[in-house]
Parts: structure tokens; C-alpha cells; sequence
């Protein structure tokens, strides 16, 4: 069991800013934040053998089931952790017979992703879709506020190390769910706050083009896988390492999707002033994995394009190399983090008040990541190999739209993510089109 | 400073970045191999203008010069 004295992890900055999206997008759509790992096996695994491991595993991490608290005596927001398990983690398992490409398994997978937990202390299920050809998909939907995308990765590969009995025993060993509630030093939480406000007064001159949200407010996800094989993921690296420098894949990346949303605007008529994008960076330190495994461990850097430089890609790849190397010098990820902890006294009532202070309520254009490494490092589950790992992640709203990029045994994935009703079938269609045709017409 | 010198200096700075033995870390191995992605390559530009004065993300980050750390390390002696 894990050892935990007082059953409390006290919240970061960024698991609160993580709390206020859940809470956001469960006012907004049909579900919290969550998103969805899911593993492309060559056959599929014993469903008994599976269910009965993930009860076993499950019970050793009490954490699982744990819920947000507030402390009454610091005001600090925790993760309270019950003294044990009582309740499994749900295995749904589904047989498509009838289906054998990846097209007809992603309206399965978004059901999953866009199914609310039950209760406060849900946070993780398991989806197994067995099709008729033998393959599989193993997905395991999880709650952003326990994990986030390379935390699931990691949690999935000890799963599979607990399953091929490789750390069968004290596989919990070694977590340790105490987290300080980091109460002192305001000076520094005070000055990165200072720092941040600067960038975000520097951002809302003008507000971000965004597309206009549908009405209804319990919509879905949805979902559109884009993969290129190993030959056209390599074309993209060269033409990226061509275009923007060695292993400047990320501003390569964003830059067509840029101007692939830039087309879109302008194909619905719209007259865009600029674009902000988010991007989620990884500020794990990588010294003990354990440490690092469960909850959120992000921060962001901001990019901003006049609409007016959207139609000249070297042009916006130099502006995004520039924003990036200024943003990485000036060190906002960390300032992000330390100031974020400001904001834990904040209820996530007045924290989604808040942030639709600035850009006019926008908040962005859209979301966008690029994970270079695989976090799931061995290449099999339960014996079977896996051929691709890709997330699918709900985005929040505003702005209802992403694009996560990601590379598995050097094959690159795009998953568009968009709430339901922002974009037609048609605009679905040309957005991927579109993207492919930046990206140099590889994998169509 | 000699090229040996920037390339040790650049072995513990990159080790730094990437919370990793600098032992770990072989001057001919190729950055991409090393797992370093677009945020940590441009940390080691940052670390680069802070050690060595050179600002070099406006330069073409051509592979030949940026893809290892000797390769780097001459490209430096070179500029400084």
C-alpha cells in the first residue's frame, strides 16, 4: 500500500488550472476533462486475464479513487486518498465483428472518451473494441485531473510490467502521495506572477480568432485520426529539419496547422485578426518516474500569428521559433507554474469568471501539442504488439479544438479533436485535407 | 577555449536540461537519438547564448553543425 500518512496530496498550480477545465467543460458539455490513451494491438488480449489484472493492479493504488478536497486550516486544495480500494476500475469490453479499419472503431472510442464518471471518485476506465480481423484497441480513458497524457502513458506501461509479471510484487512501492501544500517563498510565487500577467497583457491586445461555439452545452467530442507511416513520417521530419532547422519539428508542425485553420476562416468567410495557440509543455524533471507519474506535471508556451502572416510559412516558422526561444528564455513555463499557485484560493466558479477576462472570453484559437517520445516504453501488451499508440484528448471550451501530435515507433499521428457541432462534416474533411497538403500529401 | 572544452561544457549543460548522467551523454551521438525534441533543443540554444554569448536560433540549425554535440562544439569554436 501506498504510505501516506495523512491520505493528502496537496494540488499544484497546474492541477488546479486543470480543475477549473474540468469544471468548465462539465458547464459547457457533456463531460469533465478527460481524455483517452488507446493502444492498437496486432490481436486481442484475454478479456478475462485483462479484467482480473486490472482489479488486482487497480487495488494497489488507492489514489485512484480519490477525490478533491480543500484544507480548512491553509485553504490549499488536496487530493484526498482513501485508507483503501473498495471499487475496481470498469472494463468494458465490445466485439465489432462487422468493422475492420480504424475509421469505424473511432466512434466507439468517443463514446468512451465522452462518457462522465460516475460519481467524484471515478477517474480511469478501460475500453477493450475487438474487431473481426483480430485486432484490437485497448483505450483507457482517464481523468486529467490524476493524470495527464504522459503520466497515462506511464501508468499503462507499469500495468503491463504488473501483467507480464515483471514487478508482480510491491509494485506500489516507492509512491509517495504527500505533496507540500507550498505555502511559502510568495516572493517568487508573486514576482512569476508579475511576469505572467506581462505575457498575457502582451497577448490580449487583440482578441484570438476563434470559431463561434454551437449552442447546446452538453455536446461531445469528436474525434479524426490522421497517421502516416514510417516513410511519410520521415519525409515530414526532413522536409521539417529542411524548412525550420534540425529538430525543429514542433513550429514546423504548428505552422501548417496554422495555415491549414487560416483556410478554413477564410473558407467560412471570416476575417480573422490573429491566432493564439497554447501549447502544452512537459516540465517533468525526469529524476524519479514514481514521483512523477500521477497528477499533472505542464506548463504552456503561447504563440501568437497575425492572421496577415499566415499565408507565409517560412515567414510564421521563423515568428514561432523566435516566440518559442523567447518564452524559453524568459522561462514562462516555470513562471507558470509558480504563479498558477496563486490561484488555488480561488474557487473554480470565480476561476472560469476569470478567465474570461482576458481575450475578450476567447481564451485561444485552438490547442495544440506535439510528444516527439512515446512515454509506453515497451512495444507489447499482454504478449501482443502493439502497432500504434495515439490520445484523444477533449479540449477545452472555449476554444473546443485541437491538434496532438504524436510519434510511435517513428510513425506520426495527428488526432483533431472538436466539439460537436463546431465544424461540419465538410470542414472536418477539408482540415485534414488540408493538413496533409502542408504536411507535403504524405500518407494519403 | 578549445573545442574539447565547449564540448564538455555542453555535455554538462545538456545533462542539466536533460536531468541525465553526463556520462550518458557521447559527443557523436546524434541530438534526435539522445531523445531531444523541439523545446529541449531550444533550452541548449538558451544555455548556449547564456554560456557561450551566441544567439544561434536565427541561424539555419543546419543538421551538419547542430547534430551532435561535437559538431555543435565546432560549429562555436568556429563562431566565438
Amino acid at each position: 500500500m501506498i504510505p501516506s500518512s495523512k491520505k493528502r496530496h496537496y494540488l499544484s498550480g497546474a492541477d488546479w488550472i486543470i480543475n477549473a477545465l474540468d469544471y468548465i467543460l462539465k458547464k459547457e458539455t457533456c463531460s469533465g476533462n478527460m481524455s483517452q490513451v488507446v493502444l492498437v494491438l496486432d490481436n486481442g488480449p484475454d478479456a478475462f486475464l485483462l479484467q482480473q489484472g486490472l482489479q488486482e493492479f487497480a487495488m494497489e493504488f488507492p489514489v485512484l479513487h480519490g477525490s478533491v478536497s480543500r484544507d480548512f486550516i491553509n485553504l490549499a486544495p488536496y487530493w484526498k486518498i482513501p485508507g483503501e480500494c473498495r471499487d475496481g476500475i470498469h472494463l468494458n469490453v465490445s466485439d465489432m465483428d462487422n468493422v475492420s479499419s480504424v475509421d469505424d472503431v473511432i466512434p466507439a472510442l468517443e463514446e468512451n472518451v465522452n462518457r462522465l464518471f460516475q460519481g467524484e471518485n471515478e477517474h480511469l476506465a478501460f475500453h477493450l473494441v475487438r474487431m473481426g480481423n483480430g485486432k484490437s484497441f485497448l483505450s483507457m480513458t482517464f481523468d486529467h485531473r490524476l493524470l495527464d497524457g504522459r503520466g497515462a502513458e506511464l501508468f499503462l506501461d507499469l500495468f503491463r510490467a504488473y501483467l507480464s509479471g515483471e514487478k508482480k510484487s510491491g509494485i506500489a512501492e516507492g509512491f509517495h502521495f504527500n505533496a507540500p501544500a507550498r505555502l511559502s517563498n510568495w516572493s517568487d510565487k508573486f514576482l512569476a506572477g508579475r511576469n505572467v500577467n506581462r505575457k498575457i497583457a502582451a497577448l490580449s491586445g487583440s482578441a484570438p480568432a476563434a470559431l463561434p461555439l454551437p449552442a447546446s452545452g452538453d455536446k461531445g467530442f469528436r474525434f479524426k485520426l490522421v497517421s502516416f507511416g514510417p516513410g511519410d513520417t520521415e519525409v515530414i521530419y526532413d522536409t521539417a529539419y529542411k524548412k525550420a532547422g534540425y529538430l525543429m519539428e514542433m513550429p514546423y508542425l504548428l505552422s501548417c496547422v496554422i495555415r491549414a485553420v487560416h483556410a478554413l476562416f477564410r473558407a467560412r468567410g471570416l476575417q480573422p485578426g490573429s491566432y493564439l495557440i497554447p501549447v502544452s509543455v512537459d516540465m517533468r524533471q525526469g529524476g524519479d518516474v514514481k514521483q512523477e507519474l500521477f497528477f499533472n506535471h505542464v506548463s504552456y508556451l503561447f504563440f501568437q500569428v497575425d492572421a496577415k502572416d499566415a499565408d507565409d510559412l517560412t515567414a510564421m516558422i521563423a515568428d514561432i521559433k523566435a516566440q518559442m526561444y523567447d518564452q524559453v528564455r524568459a522561462g514562462l513555463p516555470g513562471d507558470i507554474q509558480e504563479a498558477c499557485l496563486l490561484m488555488r484560493i480561488a474557487p473554480l466558479p470565480l476561476l472560469k469568471r476569470v478567465f474570461s477576462i482576458p481575450f475578450d472570453g476567447k481564451i485561444a484559437s485552438f490547442c495544440f501539442s506535439h510528444v516527439g517520445k512515446s512515454s509506453y516504453i515497451s512495444s507489447e501488451f499482454m504478449g501482443t504488439e502493439i502497432s500504434n499508440i495515439f490520445h484523444m484528448p477533449r479540449v477545452p471550451v472555449p476554444p473546443g479544438l485541437g491538434f496532438f501530435f504524436n510519434n510511435f515507433k517513428g510513425r506520426l499521428n495527428l488526432v483533431i479533436s472538436c466539439l460537436d457541432g463546431l465544424l461540419s462534416g465538410g470542414e472536418a474533411v477539408m482540415l485534414e485535407d488540408m493538413i496533409r497538403e502542408q504536411l507535403g500529401e504524405c500518407g494519403k | 577555449m578549445t573545442v574539447r572544452e565547449i564540448e564538455e561544457s555542453l555535455i554538462q549543460g545538456i545533462a542539466s536540461i536533460l536531468s541525465r548522467d553526463a556520462s550518458s551523454i557521447a559527443p557523436d551521438i546524434p541530438f534526435h537519438k539522445l531523445g531531444i525534441d523541439s523545446l529541449a533543443f531550444v533550452e541548449i540554444l538558451v544555455f548556449i547564448e547564456k554560456t557561450f554569448k551566441l544567439q544561434l536560433i536565427e541561424s539555419g540549425l543546419d543538421k551538419k553543425d547542430f547534430g551532435t554535440v561535437h559538431s555543435l562544439a565546432s560549429f562555436i569554436h568556429k563562431k566565438h
